[in-house]
């Protein structure tokens, strides 16, 4: 009773944390400015928050053929899943017109720090 | 052993709703998202959570089939994003009439900071 | 026609009589009724002439391209000026720049029109969802004596441990051929309406370099994306046969692994290109499995209902359920129609990506 109560105890909580990886996920992709920005966000959704509720079913499961299905979904999230970010962030790449302009202000930034360490030493 | 199968069934339940929630939220931005790329996220997102629910139903209902229907759409969602970017990559560099290769991405950014510098000038 | 006024060119009625003359076209024109800006009047005083290129007029108001331009913010100003070498510099910005203000009003209501039209769908959708019966209802329509008979001879019957694929493969399959018919006829008539022509005149040989010109932009030779594919497309391809091969034992069956199948041949053209794809499958690698596939699922299913409708033995084993050669013709059907499946997949795919298989 108290073994099948711990294994419970064991699956809410990886459960739990899934869905608290994945709601932060949907909170960066709604919450940050640029593409390339919510897409890291919503890698952590699809690699920690399918690991963490994949395993709490796994848990809930125990050792059987169906467990080691939910393995394969997982081993193939993580071998398509940054894959598909590279995609993205290759598309965003080529068809952003803003990011060019971001990056040369960095840039102008960083040219400026230098040459005020330059005029204060 | 009745109690233990009502917390199976309110954790099982709870976050089968906690996921739903959350899709329709990630809608908000597939439908907002100004970009293509944003709208390609947010339907990935979809598509994962989506999977969680489908493999969370099929713990619940004790059906193991779904787990295959869960490798399906892991798939289906995947071609999808690689589909989706490689078109749309063609159709905007068709528009600038260029080809798609590393130098295609340093052109666009360093023709921006060609511009951007020129506006610059113009400014100063 | 004395009593015509001077300004009946401009006036509302002669305009929408034109319009519906097909002379001009308000939306590339400024509006029916609705535009008073002194360039679409002008232009649509001079009618025909102007209406045929749209994208001059609109290009020669300065005032028109800067709306333009701030209606579609992403797109650069110097587009067209930037453009090294373009092979085609006409018909990109008149698909591109929008017209007068006729259409700037379409597109918004439009997209107002959309968003009421998803909510609408939505609600209608809902609420019928209210009226449906109870799931699982004894009372149900659907619980009549034709499930009762398949739930309680089917497995006996047709051998098939998978009570669905024995409902659509042996009760039902002249409707499964209907449906893999279905397919196949509409990948030919996708096939005629998109297919790019060696052997036509010259119009065809230009269309054929815009197309290939289309697939030069696209990225190719993606190093991260080969390599994944070469991991994922032989699990993908695995998957696929497992579901059809155990269509009669597990759900699946013909029509999802066909897709699955379909899927990682679309994959594998997406990470290796045409050229690649083309050496293990191309037009003709197409029509034999296709052609053959339907053919032998058309002798079998004949077959067997020749020999059920005049109650004599068929000769076909039905073997023991649960074993994977089992339930007589149900797995080479599954075979025939996972194989149709997948080519119609592919086919969609490459005769939309390039015009032909």
């Amino acid at each position: 009773m108290i073994g099948s109560w711990c294994r419970f105890g064991a699956a809410a909580l990886f459960l739990l944390m899934g869905i608290v990886f994945m709601a932060l996920a949907v909170f960066g992709v709604n919450r940050f400015h640029k593409a390339l920005n919510r897409m890291h966000a919503a890698a952590m959704g699809d690699t920690l928050g399918i690991l963490f509720v994949f395993l709490g079913l796994i848990v809930v499961r125990g050792f059987s053929f169906d467990s080691l299905k939910l393995l394969l979904v997982i081993l193939f999230f993580w071998m398509a899943s940054p894959v598909s970010g590279h995609m993205i962030s290759r598309l965003e790449m080529m068809t952003d017109e803003e990011l060019g302009e971001i990056q040369v202000i960095r840039k102008n930034r960083e040219e400026s720090l230098e040459e005020k360490i330059d005029e204060a030493v | 052993m009745k109690g233990i199968e009502e917390a199976y069934q309110l954790l099982f339940m709870g976050a089968v709703l906690i996921l739903a929630m959350l899709i329709i939220i990630s809608m908000i931005r597939s439908v907002k998202g100004p970009r293509v790329a944003d709208r390609i996220i947010a339907v990935n997102m979809i598509g994962t959570m989506t999977i969680m629910i489908i493999s969370i139903l099929s713990v619940y209902l004790g059906e193991n089939y779904l787990v295959d229907i869960c490798l399906i759409y892991a798939m289906i969602s995947f071609l999808g994003v690689v589909v989706l970017s490689k078109v749309y990559t063609g159709v905007f560099l068709k528009g600038k009439h260029m080809e798609a290769n590393m130098e295609a991405i340093e052109d666009n950014i360093g023709r921006q900071g060609e511009r951007s510098g020129k506006e610059k000038d113009v400014r100063e | 026609m004395s009593r015509r006024r001077d300004n009946y060119e401009n006036s509302r009625w002669r305009r929408f009589k034109r319009w519906l003359e097909g002379e001009i076209d308000p939306l590339t024109e400024g509006g029916v009724g609705l535009s008073k800006a002194p360039s679409s009047t002008a232009a649509s005083l001079e009618g025909t002439d102007r209406g045929r290129e749209p994208e001059e007029d609109v290009a020669l108001s300065p005032g028109d391209l800067e709306k333009d331009v701030a209606l579609s913010p992403r797109e650069p100003e110097k587009d067209v000026a930037l453009s090294p070498g373009g092979t085609e510099p006409d018909t990109l910005p008149a698909l591109r720049e929008p017209g007068g203000r006729g259409l700037r009003l379409y597109r918004k209501f439009y997209q107002i029109m959309s968003i009421f039209l998803c909510l609408g769908i939505i609600c209608v959708l809902l609420w019928t969802i209210a009226y449906l019966p109870a799931f699982g209802n004894a009372g149900n329509p659907d619980n009549n004596e034709v499930s009762a008979r398949y739930i309680e001879k089917g497995l006996e019957e047709t051998g098939a441990v998978n009570m669905v694929t024995g409902m659509i493969l042996d009760y039902r399959a002249f409707d499964t051929f209907g449906e893999s018919c279905v397919l196949f006829i509409a990948s030919c008539c996708v096939l005629v309406l998109l297919r790019i022509d060696d052997d036509g005149g010259s119009g065809d040989a230009e269309k054929r370099k815009r197309e290939a010109n289309d697939r030069v932009f696209e990225p190719k030779n993606d190093i991260i994306l080969q390599k994944c594919a070469c991991v994922l497309v032989p699990v993908i391809m695995v998957f696929g046969i497992y579901i059809i091969l155990n269509g009669h034992l597990s759900p699946g069956g013909g029509f999802s692994g066909g897709a699955v199948l379909g899927s990682g041949l679309i994959l594998y053209l997406n990470a290796f290109g045409f050229q690649k794809t083309e050496q293990m499958f191309n037009g003709r690698t197409y029509r034999r499995i296709t052609v053959s596939a339907l053919t032998f699922y058309c002798l079998a299913k004949s077959y067997s209902f020749f020999t059920g409708a005049n109650h004599m033995e068929s000769g076909i084993p039905l073997g023991t359920p649960g074993d994977i050669l089992s339930s007589g013709l149900i797995l080479p059907l599954n075979i025939c129609v996972g194989l149709v499946v997948a080519c119609t997949m592919y086919a969609f795919y490459t005769l939309f990506r390039k015009g032909g298989i």
